[in-house]
């Protein structure tokens, strides 16, 4: 199998925290990979030691066959990436801010208005970036990372902000990246009803390890095996899928919590597996 | 030459570059201003000519050039920290020592070009209000460039400072913090308060001659080597985290 991001071990510890732990996941070339995980599951890490914003204390990763500090500069050429906030200079306007990028990736003039065009800012390419609403910060901050189209892309919760037509543009533009110019997508949510409307290979993560790594498929059959009936009614949500997902995330919560029950409050047990039941109730009722 | 321009690009609207020509600009007219309402008391003084034309407008030349030396400092790696701009620089094929050298060099020119506004005023007094004979272009030129460079300490210490807090009234703390430190102690005799990279640019404004001390040139620029190197290793072996 061409792999273009594989991961082997890889983990973040901070003092008596593992954010990451010995997560070992596999992207195809030119395949859009779905990151999933409740908040706090460890993605926006995993997706920070990829870009050397934060380095790992355990494992390794190769990105396009390159590694991690020695391969900085050709990693990042080949890199389009967004991590949790659109990051830009207030005192720019947006064209300026992606000029900024665009000299730096050594692009053609014409790469800013393709990416102000690609994430729908045309309009207000000449406005000051600090008075942007935050859909249209957002959208600057995936115009930053599709300029020049860059062959992978790193895109962690790119919908966060964005008003429903908002989110349906910007999905239909990711889902269409890999058959538009052969591009790699890696992209995290802690939404699967998000993630399966785009995703082609899937990887869950809770508490930082890795729960789940397969298709979409796959995925289905496990909930199928599991007793999560799909629900694939036309235009609806795969219901057994959303359940599956709950599922581990719920198994895995009580796993962890089992050893430390006996050091928890009374007052503390609202916990994620909690959380989980609720959510499944509130679902239920709409 | 490219990251240099990036960086240019980057200082429009943040007034990092009118605030050093100000510092030069306001520097002359004060200098013009003295010399215009005090010039006999200036030149009664028990001193050389050259002497009173260099020493005794300097003071407040200098305490311009700290004020915008230490604000825009702080502005030039405040417009980074703010929008997590600098964030998005890490994600970038961008070598990052390369940024933090390119906004020392921008300061440095900044800071060269106000001396040398400060100082074509005190060449034009010097040329117009000192007695006959006693201008001298040497000791003028020696002057600035004993000026500039022990300046560059503060400089390039209030640099490595900004670029390592995010939150930019640290910075600009310190830099208030250094400012008043080195005036209380920039008469001292002892040597190693020379290591306080604020009491050394303000040597030359307690000194009574316009002669440039070797040690203090030597000490000046060990400091700003010193603390542009630890920079430049901070900005390539820490993260953004």
């Amino acid at each position: 199998m061409d792999y273009i991001i594989t991961t082997e071990q890889l983990t973040k510890k901070y003092k008596n925290f593992i954010s990451v732990n010995k997560v070992s996941m596999h992207i195809r070339k030119g395949s859009i990979y779905g990151f999933l995980g409740p908040n706090g599951a460890g993605k926006s890490t995993t997706m920070k030691m990829l870009l050397g914003l934060t380095s790992p204390t355990g494992g390794s990763f190769m990105v396009d066959g390159g590694h991690f500090p020695n391969d900085r500069i050709s990693i990042l050429k080949k890199v389009g990436s967004f991590i949790e906030s659109p990051s830009f200079y207030t005192n720019l306007t947006g064209r300026e801010n992606l000029d900024i990028i665009r000299r730096i990736l050594g692009l053609p003039v014409n790469a800013v208005d393709d990416a102000l065009e690609l994430a729908g800012l045309t309009e207000f390419g000449n406005r000051l970036a600090k008075k942007y609403s935050l859909g249209m910060k957002q959208r600057l901050g995936l115009a930053g990372a599709l300029l020049g189209r860059p062959p992978i892309l790193i895109l962690d919760e790119p919908t966060n902000g964005l008003d429903p037509s908002g989110i349906y543009e910007i999905r239909n533009l990711i889902k269409s990246l890999p058959s538009l110019y052969d591009c790699t997508v890696l992209i995290s949510s802690h939404m699967l009803s998000e993630i399966e409307l785009m995703a082609d290979d899937i990887g869950i993560l809770n508490h930082g390890r890795l729960l789940f790594e397969g298709s979409l498929d796959e995925l289905r059959q496990s909930a199928v095996q599991e007793g999560f009936a799909a629900d694939n009614k036309p235009g609806g949500k795969d219901t057994g899928l959303e359940d599956m997902f709950l599922s581990m995330i719920d198994k895995d919560n009580k796993a962890i919590k089992a050893p430390q029950s006996d050091k928890v409050s009374q007052r503390d047990k609202v916990s994620q597996s909690d959380k989980v039941s609720l959510y499944r109730k509130q679902r239920a009722r709409l | 030459m490219n990251t240099l321009i990036i960086e240019l690009r980057k200082e429009k609207r943040t007034g990092v570059i009118p605030l050093l020509l100000l510092a030069g600009i306001l520097g002359a007219a004060y200098a013009f201003v003295l010399f215009f309402v005090r010039k006999d008391t200036l030149l009664n003084l028990p001193l050389a000519p050259m002497d009173v034309l260099l020493t005794q407008v300097y003071g407040m030349i200098m305490i311009l050039n700290m004020f915008g030396i230490v604000v825009a400092a702080c502005m030039v790696y405040n417009m980074e920290f703010k929008g997590t701009a600098i964030k998005k620089m890490y994600m970038l094929p961008i070598s990052v020592p390369k940024m933090y050298l390119c906004k020392f060099l921008i300061l440095t020119v900044l800071l060269f070009i106000a001396i040398v506004l400060q100082n074509m005023a005190l060449l034009k007094i010097g040329i117009s209000d000192l007695p006959k004979g006693t201008f001298k272009m040497d000791t003028l030129l020696k002057f600035t460039a004993y000026s500039f460079i022990t300046s560059m300490p503060a400089l390039s210490f209030m640099v490595l400072v900004s670029s390592r807090f995010e939150n930019m009234w640290m910075p600009l703390g310190i830099g208030v913090a250094g400012f008043l430190s080195g005036m209380a102690l920039a008469n001292s005799s002892v040597r190693l308060l020379l290591l306080h990279p604020f009491v050394v640019m303000l040597k030359p404004a307690v000194a009574m001659s316009a002669q440039p001390d070797n040690g203090i040139v030597t000490i000046s620029m060990a400091e700003t080597l010193l603390f542009s190197g630890m920079g430049l290793w901070m900005a390539k072996h820490l993260r953004y985290e």
